[in-house]
């Protein structure tokens, strides 16, 4: 099967006030296969959003290089297959819970009637149908993920790359996020790329988990997570395989 | 713990909490005390009138009388509609310019750090040298008024948008960059909302200012307009018709803030949080 993402020997400096820079990145290898769920993990400050940022075009990485599937992203252009829910939620607060969500539409120029329909169906598939005309600041924490999470289904992406998106829930509405993440997933056929701290987290959701060793921000490991869907987070394999990774980025 | 039961009395501990819905009991008190103070103001008005000749000080009557005879005038409606034309087209061209350059250089901090000086010397000439100037370049003509109002209000909105544009959230931006927007639709999606509350705030102090303003440029520059009106009237010392004339722009102006610019700024930032401190 064909990389839906692969990341080829990628190196970061981050330039610094005083004219040194700053290592983020040596040599990242990472493939990640078409419908298939990948996870990050590292510490704090390692570059797993880095890394993000230059899976998603934002940032051009110094050395390597990045394959969306298969193009090099240089000369990727189905840019709208690829969508990226940040660390923090970043809804706009001048817009109700339906205009953000739009927001992911409107760089296409959707037309409006489709674009209404599209977002009232993404809404629905998160759970807030009711809260179309809610402000953000109305909203509880766990509401915004879940729009923020709309916004970046509503364009049907192939890709989909998450930053600790559910870091913030409270841990029943998180595994119901998973299984909703996961239900979506199969069902548009996405590739997920996420980055998490949460070990029991990576088992949960992940096929494949990477963890990343720091300063500078490398590989260690792939551990491959051959559990049948769904997976009990409470159950002895889960913790058995977050024992294994963990001790993995111990050492 | 979903419905609390009907049982459960409503007032606990003997005071009741205040409730979150306007009360009625302040707003009458208000109501009353502008009342009293119209009324306070229209007694001093009078007895101040009486020890002093109508061309100085003429009492509320008399001017009440004049304004009924100016508004029935055929060229009251003339004057009051070429003043607010005037204001209305130098403010116009003040809010796209001043927009247009204001976003450029937040854009651009080559250009912002080239023209800064230019806009401090802009801010510090008065407007009534700017009066003298539009006499002299335009003569008689709509065009000094509208010039005047322009100098007026474009430098307050220019550096208002420029500001403003200086403190639109990177991580928005970055957000529209990850859904690939273009450059026109990141300044339209992002910075434009971000400015919109500021840029309204400076608009309303523009046209406000742009308004005054025009009064002077209209007495020097113009041979019509309510300007002009009022320097006849000086003239002529009818100090009456200054009164009504005075009187009709308190009024538009009050009528303007509280029937188009408080619903429309209610409207357009229903989506902010209130701070509330007590
Ligand atoms: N734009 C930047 N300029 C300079 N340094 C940066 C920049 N962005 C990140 N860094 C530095 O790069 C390192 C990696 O940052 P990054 O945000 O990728 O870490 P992370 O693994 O996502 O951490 P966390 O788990 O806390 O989110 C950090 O030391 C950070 O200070
Ligand atoms: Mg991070």
């Amino acid at each position: 099967m064909a990389a839906a993402v692969r990341a080829q020997s990628v190196s970061k400096w981050f330039p610094l006030r005083d004219g040194e820079s700053l290592h983020v990145l040596q040599g990242v290898d990472i493939e990640v296969e078409e419908r298939s769920v990948a996870a990050i993990v590292g510490a704090s400050g390692c570059g797993k959003s880095t890394l993000l940022n230059i899976i998603a075009g934002l940032i051009p990485p110094d050395r390597g290089e990045v394959f969306l599937n298969g193009v090099p992203s240089k000369s990727f252009t189905e840019w709208r297959s690829l969508t990226y829910m940040f660390q923090d939620d970043r809804l706009l607060p001048w817009r109700t819970a339906a205009q953000n969500v739009a927001f992911g539409l409107e760089a296409a120029g959707a037309p409006r009637a489709e674009r209404r329909e599209r977002v009232a169906e993404t809404l629905a598939l998160v759970g807030l149908a009711d809260f179309a005309e809610a402000y953000p600041h109305e909203l509880s924490g766990g509401m915004r993920s879940r729009v923020a999470l709309a916004r970046s289904l509503v364009t049907r992406p192939s890709i989909l790359l998450m930053d600790e998106p559910f870091s913030k829930l409270d841990p029943s509405i998180r595994s119901q996020m998973h299984d909703e993440v996961l239900r979506v997933a199969g069902l548009m056929g996405m590739t997920i790329v996420f980055v998490t701290h949460d070990v029991e987290e990576a088992v949960v959701l992940a096929d494949t988990v990477v963890t990343l060793k720091p300063r500078p921000g490398r590989v260690q490991e792939t551990h491959v997570i051959n559990l049948p869907h769904p997976r009990d987070p409470l159950s002895a394999e889960v913790a058995e395989r977050a024992r294994l990774l963990r001790r993995s980025l111990q050492s | 713990m979903t419905a609390a039961p009907s049982s459960v009395p409503a007032v606990a501990g003997g005071a009741p909490k205040p409730a979150h819905k306007p009360a009625r009991g302040p707003w009458l008190k208000i109501v009353a005390m502008r009342l009293g103070l119209l009324v306070l103001f229209l007694g001093l008005w009078q007895v101040a009138s009486l020890g002093a000749p109508a061309f100085v000080l003429p009492g509320p009557a008399r001017v009440w009388e004049a304004w009924s005879a100016l508004v029935a005038s055929p060229g009251f409606w003339r004057d009051l509609g070429l003043t607010f034309q005037r204001v209305l087209a130098g403010f116009a061209l003040a809010t796209v310019v001043g927009v247009a350059f204001g976003l450029l250089l937040g854009a651009s901090e080559t250009l912002g750090r080239f023209f800064e000086p230019l806009l401090t010397v802009i801010n510090t000439v008065s407007s009534s040298i700017w009066a003298i100037f539009a006499l002299i370049w335009f003569g008689l003509s709509d065009w000094t008024t509208i010039f005047v109002v322009f100098m007026t209000a474009m430098p307050l909105i220019l550096t208002t948008v420029w500001q403003g544009s200086k403190t639109v959230n990177a991580d928005y931006v970055e957000l529209a960059r990850a859904f690939r927007m273009s450059r026109a639709q990141i300044l339209a999606k992002i910075y434009l909302p971000t400015i919109l509350p500021l840029f309204f705030a400076s608009a309303r102090l523009a046209f406000g200012f742009g308004a005054r303003v025009s009064l002077v440029a209209e007495t020097l520059g113009a041979s019509s307009g309510v300007g002009y009106r009022l320097r006849q009237a000086a003239d002529l010392v009818q100090t009456d018709q200054v009164f009504a004339w005075t009187l009709t722009l308190v009024a538009l102006m009050l009528a303007l803030e509280f029937l188009v610019l408080k619903p429309l700024e209610t409207r357009l930032f229903r989506w902010k949080k209130r701070a509330e401190i007590d």
